[in-house]
């Protein structure tokens, strides 16, 4: 698959909640066809820059562009309708409300009705959970099982963009794997995937490209292997273990809280 | 005191009970949707009743028929009140703002209906509202039937709209969380408008039904709407269903107490149990602990 065409752009991206920014001046490409990772530190602004991109925070400078169309200023409502689509860091999912329901809610902005059962049966193809817990309420699933049926429900849109906030957030890491494996596979189905993940080194791994954020702006981009290479990252972000410098936190955990 | 006194009781206080779960219910869905908690519901249902008395005496409009006029009219009035005050409301201070808010609008309307309507008690007239049919050797009013009936066929409606319709999928997804809601498409925010409209329609019924039934004036707003929130309360703020069984319960109980200890007792019967329950149950009967913050 191609991954070279320039898909998604921030430009000298500028954001924060109320009183200070948390984003200050992020540039780099997400490019089509590709899975790219941002990776960073507690507070870098991960979670952060993706509500820019799905609306859910609007920055206070700066542009996003997607296939030629700016993004800043839109409602998630328009947003998804040019094919982007968020499964959030939280569990998203409507918990009193059954699985089958909250998938097929993943295509509220689709109106024809055999359209949405077409895409609710292939849907169930590629994640069977869907159809063998069709009638149990969401509430009820396991976290990993959750994060499987928001997956699930994100593609009820056919998204040419998948934006994930930390999928691996509360699983085990045998769900991590099957996790990390459908990323793998929507991917290949032809979805672009941007995602921020705390488990930087596996998901940089099935990366096209990394991206790493540190105090709200881009420290270094590059393919997932370059950024997984770097000594320097390695040595920040990765636990690796060459030396590091005195202002450096080799144990610096991944999780993000804003 | 006796079996066929303390039997009137119970199913008058179910039909009152399902009229107050009515009104009731278009408060708790305000709140659920919007975290708003709508002080003005009280004055809504009696601008309701005024509006119904100005059709019945002025044009001659059967009580029923008018709910065509006044249901659509409370509608929008609540359409304007959220565009024009409720949706300027933002951050943290929501709730607490939207109390003293719509607390100012029930003061002005009051105001207004008290200059229109003056202060003096009315009644809403009708044929059928001092007419009784015998059941079980007790007589039980038409109005009271006819309000139940009403209160059945509105929350029934308001079912098939919450479950049966996409509009209805995307206020239960509202509910359950604004920001999941808004990342598949759903726009929260007329989603909550049109909400605010209809919990402020439901009340043009409940009102129609609380005028036929008791003599108003503007200021019975104060204590209709510290019954409707001791409801939705004990219900669990946001919840629909628990919203109808206190209604009902309550208002039975109410009447229960009245009849076996004397009415005295049945306010305090009625808040007592709210302290017992709030204090056994904090989220009320069917709400969910730490769902919402207030």
């Amino acid at each position: 698959m191609s991954t070279s065409t320039t898909f998604l752009t921030f430009d000298g991206i500028v954001a924060g909640y109320g009183g200070g920014d948390v984003l200050r001046g992020v540039d780099f490409t997400v490019h089509e066809g590709g899975v790219t990772c941002i990776v960073g530190p507690n507070g870098s602004g991960k979670s952060t820059l993706l509500k820019t991109v799905s609306g859910l925070l609007h920055p206070r400078l700066g542009q996003i562009v997607f296939k030629g169309t700016a993004l800043v200023g839109k409602t998630p409502r328009e947003i998804l309708k040019l094919g982007i689509v968020q499964v959030p860091q939280q569990h998203s999912l409507f918990r009193e409300m059954s699985v089958e329901e909250n998938v097929s809610l993943g295509a509220f902005l689709v109106r024809d009705r055999a359209e949405v059962a077409r895409r609710l049966s292939s849907v169930r193809e590629m994640f069977p959970i869907v159809a063998s817990r069709a009638k149990d309420k969401a509430g009820s699933l396991s976290g990993g099982q959750q994060r499987l049926v928001e997956f699930a429900r994100c593609l009820m849109l056919e998204p040419e963009l998948v934006v994930l906030d930390e999928p691996s957030m509360g699983l085990d890491p045998k769900t991590l794997r099957s996790m990390f494996d459908t990323i793998k596979l929507m991917n290949e189905m032809g979805r672009t995937v941007l995602l921020v993940e705390q488990n930087a080194r596996q998901a940089l791994k099935l990366s096209h490209h990394g991206v790493v954020l540190e105090n709200g702006q881009v420290r270094l981009s590059g393919t997932g292997k370059e950024v997984l290479n770097n000594p320097e990252i390695g040595a920040l972000y990765l636990g690796g273990t060459i030396k590091a410098g005195p202002e450096m936190h080799p144990d610096v955990t991944m999780e993000e809280t804003d | 005191m006796n079996g066929t006194a303390v039997l009137h009781s119970i199913i008058d206080g179910v039909l009152t009970g399902s009229v107050y779960a009515l009104m009731a219910t278009g408060l708790t869905l305000i709140f659920g949707v919007m975290n708003i908690i709508n002080v003005a519901q009280g004055i809504f249902v009696i601008l309701g009743a005024y509006l119904s008395y100005a059709l019945s005496v002025h044009l001659g409009i059967d009580l029923f028929v008018g709910l065509a006029i006044t249901i659509p009219t409370l509608f929008v009035v609540g359409i304007v009140v959220e565009r024009v005050f409720l949706s300027r409301i933002k951050g943290p201070e929501r709730v607490v703002m939207s109390i003293l808010v719509t607390y100012a609008i029930s003061l002005v309307i009051e105001g207004v209906l008290n200059m229109v309507f003056s202060a003096n008690y009315v009644e809403l007239h009708a044929w059928y509202a001092n007419r009784s049919v015998r059941v079980f050797g007790f007589y039980l009013g038409y109005i009271y039937l006819l309000g139940f009936g009403l209160a059945v066929v509105l929350l029934g409606a308001l079912y098939v709209m919450l479950y049966r319709t996409r509009f209805g999928s995307s206020v239960r997804a509202s509910l359950a969380d604004q920001t999941a809601a808004a990342l598949i498409g759903i726009n929260v925010r007329r989603v909550s408008t049109i909400c605010f409209g209809l919990g402020v329609a439901v009340t043009a019924a409940g009102g129609m039904i609380y005028g036929a039934t008791n003599a108003f004036n503007a200021s019975s707003s104060y204590d209709l709407i510290s019954r409707l929130l001791v409801i939705i309360v004990l219900g669990g703020m946001g919840s629909i269903g628990g919203a109808l069984v206190a209604g009902i319960m309550m208002i039975t109980i109410e009447d229960l107490v009245s009849v076996v200890w004397g009415p005295v007792w049945s306010n305090l019967a009625f808040f007592l149990i709210l302290v017992v329950v709030l204090s056994l149950r904090p989220q009320g009967l069917f709400g969910k602990p730490s769902v919402r913050v207030a």
